[in-house]
């Protein structure tokens, strides 16, 4: 008999597992929301009760990125995420997955239709927090939102890149990654789906430090995938005035300062 | 570093307390969210978190190392052995310790503002409108791979065209049931739009518009134009969008639809200005109006 396949940990995000497998690799996440499919997808279960849910090119657009080289930055766990456009939430929970349970993913969705789904799925993620409410009223979630290590954002509208930036003007942190699916068929039919990817990746670029556009066919025909990390630390620009909150002085930790001061949260 | 700050509400107000005392001023909370939590009796939402939400830039204090919010993450203990580690771990740091689930919090506003959406009668009918389109899309696209399917197999295996009929059944009285309550609750909302232009292109266009707000401030230009698939461009651009299903195309001339998208667009932004100010039927004049509109169309076609 043979053995299985063994899952191998990818290094960019460890709770995302890649099978050598024929004709292509296939990608898994580790489940954050106990051992039932979300929506329909594969789910192993190990002996030792972790699952492990197929993360399918066809599905998802960060799947396909995957599939087609997308080489980070990926949610790692404990981190906070900001996903723009969650629908259903099925890129959604893995993403969830990505950051385990010590992390966090606010989903944003503004249709009432999939936002009550995502909310079903919500409530068996622990990690996942849905907000309903259009992603262009910034201003509206701040006191939902904190600052978050990354954004994905799939809203497929045309004024996406400019909702983008504005929620990581707010929302990310210095340095924070950013993850854009662009359906460049939502941009409108004066340019071809390379000058609108070239169009975006311009306007991200005073920004962010990006990759080249990952065209995401044939999985997802006329989209790519744009990723990238804040350059500069865009949250940082639109603190002006006093902080909310005073300094508060430091408590003294008794701790060791060893070579590693604690786990990674 | 480690910073322990308390939260104390009262009302719509909040206040961190640090371990030197009160930190800053109370800051207000959203309505909205002063409404989610009321009712949970003050112990049921981190405050540690809410601190947290509450904008600490990242030039403030809390921000670079963040130890409120990990804190209350690996306290959360959500996920049995990674939290118990976290609960541990948030101890041995004098991290606030929580008292219940934050998520509780995200999932109760989302219940709470998807009750508020569907309370408002224009929000339902936008979202029903969106899914009668987007079923009307879909199926059709189903019903034309099946029957290729069914063709090409030659009558098809038995037992999957049997299947697929069913199916297609069910699809279909489902369909009829959502169309219908489309047109009711057009027909309440917007009486005059839905008389000029039939009651599915009223809510059509409502959910394109994306309310009737924006449906009223749109120019009959627009709205000609709205939901068309071309650009308007100096060569040969669109003539109708969604119009082109309005109550009376089907007796136009192909190559008059255009100039009646044009009229049906006048008088449809004259009905919904109407339903703006008061919803009740009083469209008798726009009908006339339609009436001589299509019957001059019909004559020109004649000739
Ligand atoms: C292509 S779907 C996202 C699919 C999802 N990311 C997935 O892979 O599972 C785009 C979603 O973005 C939502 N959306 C569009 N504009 C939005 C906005 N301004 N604010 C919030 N959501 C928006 C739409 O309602 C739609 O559900």
């Amino acid at each position: 008999m043979r053995s299985p396949t063994p899952f191998a940990p990818e290094p960019g995000s460890p709770r995302l597992k890649r099978r050598r497998e024929s004709p292509h690799d296939t990608f898994w996440t580790v489940g954050a929301g106990g051992p039932d499919a979300v929506y329909g997808e594969r789910v192993l279960l190990r002996p030792d009760g972790v699952s492990l849910r197929l993360f399918e090119p066809g599905r998802s657009k960060l799947a396909a990125g995957l599939a087609r080289g997308l080489a980070g930055p990926l949610p790692r766990p404990g981190e906070r995420w900001l996903y723009l456009g969650a629908a259903t939430g099925t890129t959604a929970s893995h993403v969830a997955d990505l950051v385990g349970p010590l992390g966090r993913v606010y989903a944003v969705e503004k249709s009432l239709r999939p936002f009550a789904r995502l909310l079903a799925t919500a409530r068996r993620y622990p990690n996942l927090c849905p907000i309903l409410g259009d992603a262009r009223w910034t201003e509206r979630h701040l006191g939902l939102i904190p600052p978050v290590a990354g954004v994905y954002a799939d809203l497929a509208q045309p004024d996406q890149v400019g909702i983008v930036l504005a929620n990581c003007a707010e929302f990310l942190r210095p340095e924070g990654a950013l993850l854009l699916a662009l359906k460049t068929a939502s941009m409108g039919r004066d340019a071809t789906p390379e000058e609108h990817a070239r169009a975006a990746h311009r306007q991200l670029a005073a920004t962010f430090d990006l990759a080249d556009p990952i065209p995401l066919d044939p999985f997802h025909r006329r989209h790519f995938l744009l990723a990238g990390r804040a350059a500069r630390g865009p949250g940082a620009s639109g603190s002006s005035g006093p902080p909310l909150v005073p300094r508060v002085p430091e408590r003294a930790t008794s701790r060791p300062a060893g070579p590693r001061a604690g786990p990674r949260w | 570093m480690a910073v322990a700050l308390r939260m104390f509400r009262a009302a719509d107000r909040i206040l961190f307390v640090g371990p030197t005392g009160p930190v800053g001023r109370s800051v207000r909370l959203d309505p909205e969210v002063a409404a989610a939590l009321a009712g949970d009796g003050g112990g049921g939402v981190p405050g540690e978190l809410l601190g947290e939400l509450l904008r600490h830039r990242p030039a403030g204090p809390l921000a670079a190392a963040d130890p409120v919010l990990e804190g209350t993450a690996a306290a959360l203990g959500l996920d049995p052995p990674v939290g118990r580690a976290g609960r541990r771990a948030a101890r041995a740091r004098g991290w606030p310790v929580p008292s219940a689930a934050e998520r509780e919090f995200y999932l109760r506003l989302g219940a709470l503002r998807l009750r508020q959406a569907l309370a408002d009668p224009v929000e339902t009918l936008l979202t029903l409108a969106r899914e009668e389109e987007r079923l009307e899309r879909t199926s059709r696209r189903e019903a034309a791979a099946a029957e290729q399917f069914l063709a090409g197999a030659e009558g098809g295996p038995a037992e999957y065209a049997e299947r697929w009929a069913r199916f297609r059944e069910g699809l279909e009285a489902h369909a009829a049931l959502l169309r219908d309550e489309v047109d009711r609750r057009a027909r309440a909302l917007l009486p005059n739009l839905s008389a000029v232009v039939g009651p599915r292109t009223a809510a059509r266009l409502l959910a394109r518009a994306g309310g009737v707000g924006p449906l009223v401030r749109m120019s009959s230009s627009r709205l000609q134009l709205l939901g068309s698939r071309r650009r308007p461009g100096a060569g040969r651009g669109p003539r109708h969008g969604l119009l082109l299903r309005a109550e009376g195309m089907e007796a136009v001339a192909p190559d008059r639809r255009g100039a009646y998208a044009r009229s049906a667009a006048g008088l449809a932004s004259i009905a919904v200005r109407m339903d703006a100010v008061d919803p009740t039927l009083r469209a008798e004049r726009l009908l006339i109006r339609r009436a001589r509109r299509l019957a001059a169309l019909a004559r020109e076609a004649s000739r």
